[in-house]
C-alpha cells in the first residue's frame, strides 16, 4: 500500500525535451490511469516511477519516501508490460517465481505465493507450460502473476491489453478491476484508449505534450473538461466542437456539445444540417451530418432512427450541457 | 546501475582498451615497422620511428611484380564472385520457383558442400585441375572456389527468393513473361541486398584463399597476393622493414574495402554463418 | 480450372510451352556441373586413392588396403596434430569464446564508441590468416619483432617461442584468439540485440542485477547462436592451416602441425596422392561427425 507523488519532474532525451515539468498525486489505494495520444510522454512517466528511466529533473517519491536515486527492485513497484515480457526459457511457474527466487525468499513461502497467485488468476493448469504453448491472455494472467507475488505497493501497467483482441480486451479489463478491488492496491495504468481509462479508473490524468491537462474521476472529465483536448479526447464519439457565436455567446471562442447532447428534429430547430452518414447500432443510432454554418457535426440519439442521406434536419443542443472554452482552449466557467 | 555506475563504466572502458590495444597493436607496429631502419627495429619495435623512411614502402610499389600479384588476385575475386552469384542465383531460382520430380534430393544435395572443409579433397583437386589442363591458370582458382562456394550461397539465394512477393511472378506471366526472363528481369535487379552480401562474403574469401592458389599455381606471373607475400618473405627473410611494408600494403586494400563494405561483410559472414 | 485430368502428354506440353523445362534445363545445370565436378568427384576420389600407394601420375594401380591409414595412425606426428586439433577446440570454447561473450555483453548496445570497439575487434576477422601469420611472426621473433624488444627492455636473452617446443603452439593458439574472437563476438552482438529490452527491463524490475540478467536471462535467450558459434569453433580448429605456414611451418621438429599442415606436409608436397587422399578421408568423416553431432544437439536444445 502505498501514494506516488511526482514533483517537477522533468524528462529529455539528448535535446528532446519529452517532459518539462510536471506535478502528480497518485492516492494511495487508487485505480490511476495515465491516457493520451500517443507521444504524449505517458509511458515515459511510468517508466520514470518504476525507474526503469531516470528523470532529468525532479523527484519521485513512493509510500512517503523519496526513491528517485533507487534501483527499480527496491522501489516497492511491480510492472506489466505491453509485450508481457514473459522468459521464454521458463515454464510459468518459473516466470512467476523468478523474482522471489532472486530476492531469495524461502522455498516454501516461495511456493505458498506462487499457488496463491495461480489460484487468482486461473493459472494452476498451466504453471508446466512454456510461454510459447500460452494464448495471449494467458500471457497477460501470468504477467499479472509475476507482479503480484512480489506483493508490491504500487502496480504499474504499460498498455498492458493492446496486444489482445477485443473480446478479450473486455474480460481481462473486467478482470482487472476485480484484482483492484481484492488487493486494495495503487494501480497506474498507462493506456491510449480513453474506453479502458473511463470505465477502469477512479482517477484519470490526460496527459498531451509532455503536460497534465487534467485530474480528475472518469465522470468530471465527461462532464466538466477543463480543456478543448480533455473534451475532445474523452468520450466517444467525440465532442462537436463549433464557433461560440452557434450558441450565441460573444465572450467565448468555442463551444463543445456532446452528440448524445444534440436533439434532432425534422421540424425546427437552432442548426440547420443535411444528413451525410448514419450509423445504425441498434440501441442507438450515430448520425453524421453537414452544417453549411459550422461544419460537420456529429450527433447520438437513443434507438433506431430511419434518416435518408441528403435529408436536411434541424439540430438543437441541451443548454445545461454547452461546454464554453477561450482562445487558449482553456473552459470558461 | 547508479552508485558505481560510473566506475563500472571507467572498469568497461579500460577493459575494452586494453583488448583493442592487443587487436590494434601488432597491426600498429607492422605498419610503422616499414618506416624503420632494420636496426631501430630491432631496438624499437613498437615506437615511432626516428625518421619516417618512405623508401621500403616506395621500393614496393614501384616493383611491378607488387601490382601482378594484387592485379591476379583482383580478377580471380571478381571472376569468382560474378560466377558464384550467377550460378548460384540461378539454380537456386530454379529451386525457390518451380517445383519439379527430385528439386528436393538436387537441394540437399548441393548443399552437401556446407558440410566439410576445402581441404578434405585438395589432393585429387589438384589432379582434376592438372587432368582438365588448367593447372596455373585463373580458372584452376576460380572453379573450385566457386564450387565450394556454391552451397552457402544458393541457400540464402533460396531463401531470400522464396520471400519476394509470389503476386510478382503471377503478374508477370499473366503478362506473357517466361521463367527465364523473369530470373534476369526480376528476381535478379530485386535482390540486390542479398546478392551484396554473398558477393562480399566469396570476394572476402577468394582474396584471402592461401592454400588452393599455393597448391595449383606455380608461376610466379599468375601469383596471387598472399603467394606473392610468402614469395617476398622467402626472399627477404631478415629485412623486416622491406616484409612489413609489403605486409602493411596488401592488407590496407582489405582495411579500405572492409570499412567500405562492413554492412554487408558481418551481415554476410556472421548472418550467413548463423543460417549456414 | 478445369476438372478434367491433364493427361501426361499434356502436361509436359504445357511445362515446355511455359518455359518451366527451359528454365529447368538452363539454370540448374551449371550449379550441378561445377559442383561434382570440383566438390563431390574429387571427393569421391579421395575415398578411392585412400586405397592405393600412388604420386599421381598414370593410373593408380598400386593398391595397399587400409596401409595408409595404418601408417597415419601410428604416425607419432599424426598424433600430434591430432592433439593439436584437440587443442584450438579447447582453447575456442574455454578461451576465445567466453572471452567473446564477455566483450559482446559490454558493447552490445547501440551506441557511437561501442560501434568503434565492435569495428577494431572483428577487423582481425577479415584480414587474410596468411597476413596475420606474418604479422605475429614479426611480433614473436627473438631478433627484431616485439618480443625482442621485451628481452631487450629486461636485457634478457634473445627469446623465440615459435622455436620453442613448448611454447611455439601456444604461441599460435594466441594467435588464433586474435584473429577470431572478433567474429563469433559478432555472432553474439547480433543475438543478444535480437533479445527484447523488455525482457531485460522486466528482470531488473524484480530485483536482478546485471550478472543475474546475463545468467537467468540474456545466456539462456542466445543459447542457439552459442551453440553456432561453438559448431564454427570446432570446424574452424579442424581446418587451421594458413596461420600456421608463415608461423612456424609445422615446426620446430613438428610440434605445431595440424590436420590440414600434416595433410599438406605429407602428402601434398611429396606428391604421396593415396597416403593424403587418407588424411583428407579423416578429416572429411571428422566434419560430417561433427555435423551430425551438432545437428541432434541442436534440435534437441530447441525441442527442450
Amino acid at each position: 500500500m502505498a501514494d506516488v507523488q511526482l514533483r517537477q519532474i522533468a524528462k529529455s532525451f539528448g535535446s528532446v525535451e519529452v517532459i518539462p515539468g510536471l506535478d502528480l498525486d497518485i492516492p494511495d489505494g487508487s485505480f490511476t490511469v495515465l491516457v493520451g495520444p500517443s507521444g504524449c510522454g505517458k509511458s515515459t512517466l511510468l517508466r520514470i516511477i518504476s525507474g526503469l528511466e531516470r528523470p532529468t529533473g525532479g523527484n519521485v517519491s513512493i509510500g512517503g519516501r523519496d526513491v528517485t536515486r533507487d534501483e527499480p527492485s527496491k522501489r516497492g513497484i511491480s510492472m506489466v508490460f505491453q509485450s508481457y515480457a514473459l522468459y521464454p526459457h521458463m515454464t510459468v511457474a518459473q516466470n512467476i517465481d523468478f523474482g522471489l527466487r532472486l530476492a531469495k525468499t524461502p522455498a516454501d513461502e516461495r511456493e505458498r505465493r506462487v499457488a496463491e497467485a495461480a489460484r487468482i488468476l486461473h493459472l494452476e493448469s498451466l504453471l508446466d507450460r512454456k510461454p510459447a504453448e500460452l494464448s495471449g491472455g494467458q500471457r497477460q494472467r501470468v504477467a499479472i502473476g509475476r507482479s503480484i507475488v512480489r506483493e508490491p505497493g504500487v502496480f504499474l501497467f504499460d498498455e498492458p491489453l493492446s496486444n489482445l483482441d477485443a473480446a478479450l480486451r473486455t474480460q481481462m479489463r473486467i478482470e482487472l478491476a476485480q484484482l483492484h478491488e481484492r488487493f486494495d492496491a495503487t494501480m497506474v495504468y498507462v493506456t491510449h484508449d480513453q474506453v479502458e481509462a473511463m470505465t477502469l479508473a477512479d482517477q484519470i490524468v490526460v496527459m498531451n505534450g509532455g503536460s497534465i491537462e487534467q485530474v480528475g474521476a472518469p465522470m468530471e472529465l465527461y462532464e466538466r473538461p477543463r480543456t478543448e483536448f480533455v473534451a475532445t479526447f474523452i468520450g466517444s464519439p467525440k465532442m462537436n466542437l463549433l464557433p461560440a457565436r452557434a450558441v450565441g455567446r460573444s465572450d467565448a471562442r468555442n463551444a463543445g456539445v456532446r452528440p448524445e447532447h444534440i436533439r434532432l428534429d425534422k421540424n425546427g430547430g437552432d442548426w440547420l444540417a443535411e444528413v451525410v452518414v448514419v450509423e445504425n447500432l441498434g440501441s442507438d443510432t450515430v448520425v453524421y451530418l453537414e452544417s453549411e454554418d459550422f461544419g460537420p457535426l456529429t450527433v447520438r440519439v437513443a434507438g433506431h432512427q430511419s434518416l435518408a442521406s441528403r435529408a436536411r434536419v434541424w439540430l438543437t443542443p441541451e443548454p445545461e450541457h454547452v461546454h464554453l472554452f477561450d482562445a487558449d482552449g482553456v473552459r470558461l466557467p | 546501475m547508479m552508485k558505481g555506475g560510473l566506475a563500472r563504466e571507467l572498469l568497461r572502458l579500460s577493459v575494452l582498451c586494453i583488448v583493442a590495444a592487443f587487436v590494434l597493436g601488432p597491426l600498429v607496429a607492422t605498419a610503422l615497422g616499414g618506416f624503420k631502419s632494420n636496426l631501430e627495429i630491432r631496438t624499437n619495435p613498437m615506437g615511432l620511428p626516428a625518421s619516417w623512411e618512405l623508401t621500403h614502402y616506395l621500393g614496393i610499389i614501384r616493383d611491378p611484380s607488387f601490382w601482378s600479384y594484387l592485379g591476379n588476385s583482383l580478377v580471380i575475386s571478381l571472376l569468382t564472385v560474378f560466377l558464384t552469384l550467377l550460378v548460384g542465383a540461378a539454380a537456386a531460382y530454379v529451386f525457390a520457383q518451380i517445383r519439379f520430380f527430385g528439386s528436393r534430393l538436387l537441394f540437399s544435395y548441393l548443399l552437401l558442400g556446407l558440410m566439410f572443409p576445402f581441404a578434405t579433397a585438395i589432393l585429387p583437386l589438384f589432379l582434376k585441375v592438372r587432368d582438365l589442363g588448367i593447372l596455373d591458370t585463373y580458372w584452376a582458382v576460380i572453379l573450385p572456389q566457386t564450387a565450394f562456394g556454391l552451397s552457402l550461397a544458393i541457400l540464402l539465394f533460396r531463401t531470400f527468393f522464396e520471400q519476394l512477393p509470389r503476386e510478382l511472378f503471377e503478374a508477370a506471366y499473366v503478362d506473357g513473361c517466361g521463367y527465364v526472363r523473369f530470373f534476369f528481369r526480376f528476381t535478379l535487379p530485386l535482390s540486390t541486398p542479398i546478392l551484396a552480401t554473398v558477393g562480399t562474403f566469396v570476394f572476402v574469401q577468394s582474396w584471402n584463399n592461401f592454400l588452393l592458389p599455393l597448391v595449383v599455381l606455380n608461376s610466379r606471373e599468375a601469383f596471387t597476393w598472399p603467394l606473392g607475400m610468402m614469395q617476398f618473405r622467402g626472399e627477404y627473410m631478415t629485412a623486416w622493414n622491406l616484409v612489413l611494408a609489403f605486409v602493411t600494403l596488401t592488407i590496407l586494400p582489405a582495411i579500405v574495402f572492409f570499412l567500405a563494405a562492413q554492412k554487408y561483410i558481418v551481415a554476410g559472414l556472421t548472418g550467413g554463418a548463423v543460417k549456414g | 480450372m478445369s476438372t478434367i485430368p491433364e493427361s501426361f502428354p499434356e502436361r509436359v506440353g504445357r511445362t515446355l510451352r511455359d518455359g518451366r523445362f527451359t528454365a529447368v534445363i538452363l539454370l540448374l545445370p551449371p550449379a550441378l556441373v561445377l559442383f561434382s565436378l570440383f566438390v563431390i568427384v574429387p571427393l569421391a576420389e579421395s575415398g578411392r586413392y585412400a586405397f592405393f600407394d600412388w604420386n599421381g601420375y598414370g593410373e593408380p594401380a598400386d593398391w595397399v588396403g587400409f596401409e595408409n591409414f595404418e601408417r597415419m595412425f601410428g604416425h607419432s606426428v599424426f598424433h600430434q596434430a591430432i592433439w593439436n586439433t584437440i587443442k584450438l577446440v579447447l582453447v575456442s570454447l574455454l578461451v576465445q569464446m567466453p572471452l567473446a561473450l564477455a566483450l559482446a555483453l559490454m558493447i552490445y548496445r547501440k551506441t557511437p564508441t561501442n560501434a568503434v570497439f565492435r569495428l577494431i575487434f572483428f577487423l582481425p576477422f577479415i584480414l587474410a590468416e596468411i597476413a596475420a601469420g606474418l604479422i605475429w611472426s614479426f611480433v614473436f621473433d627473438g631478433n627484431y619483432g616485439v618480443a625482442a624488444g621485451i628481452t631487450h627492455a629486461f636485457g634478457g636473452e634473445p627469446y623465440f617461442v615459435l622455436g620453442d617446443r613448448t611454447w611455439a603452439f601456444v604461441a599460435i593458439m594466441t594467435v588464433i584468439v586474435w584473429k577470431y574472437f572478433g567474429f563469433h563476438m559478432m555472432i553474439y552482438i547480433a543475438a543478444l540485440q535480437g533479445v527484447p529490452q523488455d525482457l531485460v527491463e522486466a528482470a531488473k524490475i524484480e530485483g536482478a542485477k546485471t550478472l543475474d540478467v546475463v545468467r537467468h536471462v540474456q545466456i539462456p535467450l542466445i543459447k542457439p547462436a552459442i551453440m553456432v558459434s561453438a559448431f564454427f569453433a570446432i570446424i574452424g580448429a579442424l581446418q587451421v592451416f594458413d596461420v600456421i605456414i608463415p608461423l612456424t611451418n609445422g615446426g620446430p621438429s613438428n610440434s605445431t602441425q595440424t590436420v590440414v599442415t600434416y595433410l599438406y606436409t605429407f602428402g601434398l608436397s611429396r606428391l604421396k596422392i593415396g597416403f593424403g587422399s587418407a588424411v583428407g578421408i579423416v578429416l572429411f568423416l571428422a566434419a560430417v561427425l561433427i555435423a551430425v553431432f551438432y545437428q541432434r544437439f541442436s534440435n534437441r536444445a530447441v525441442s527442450r
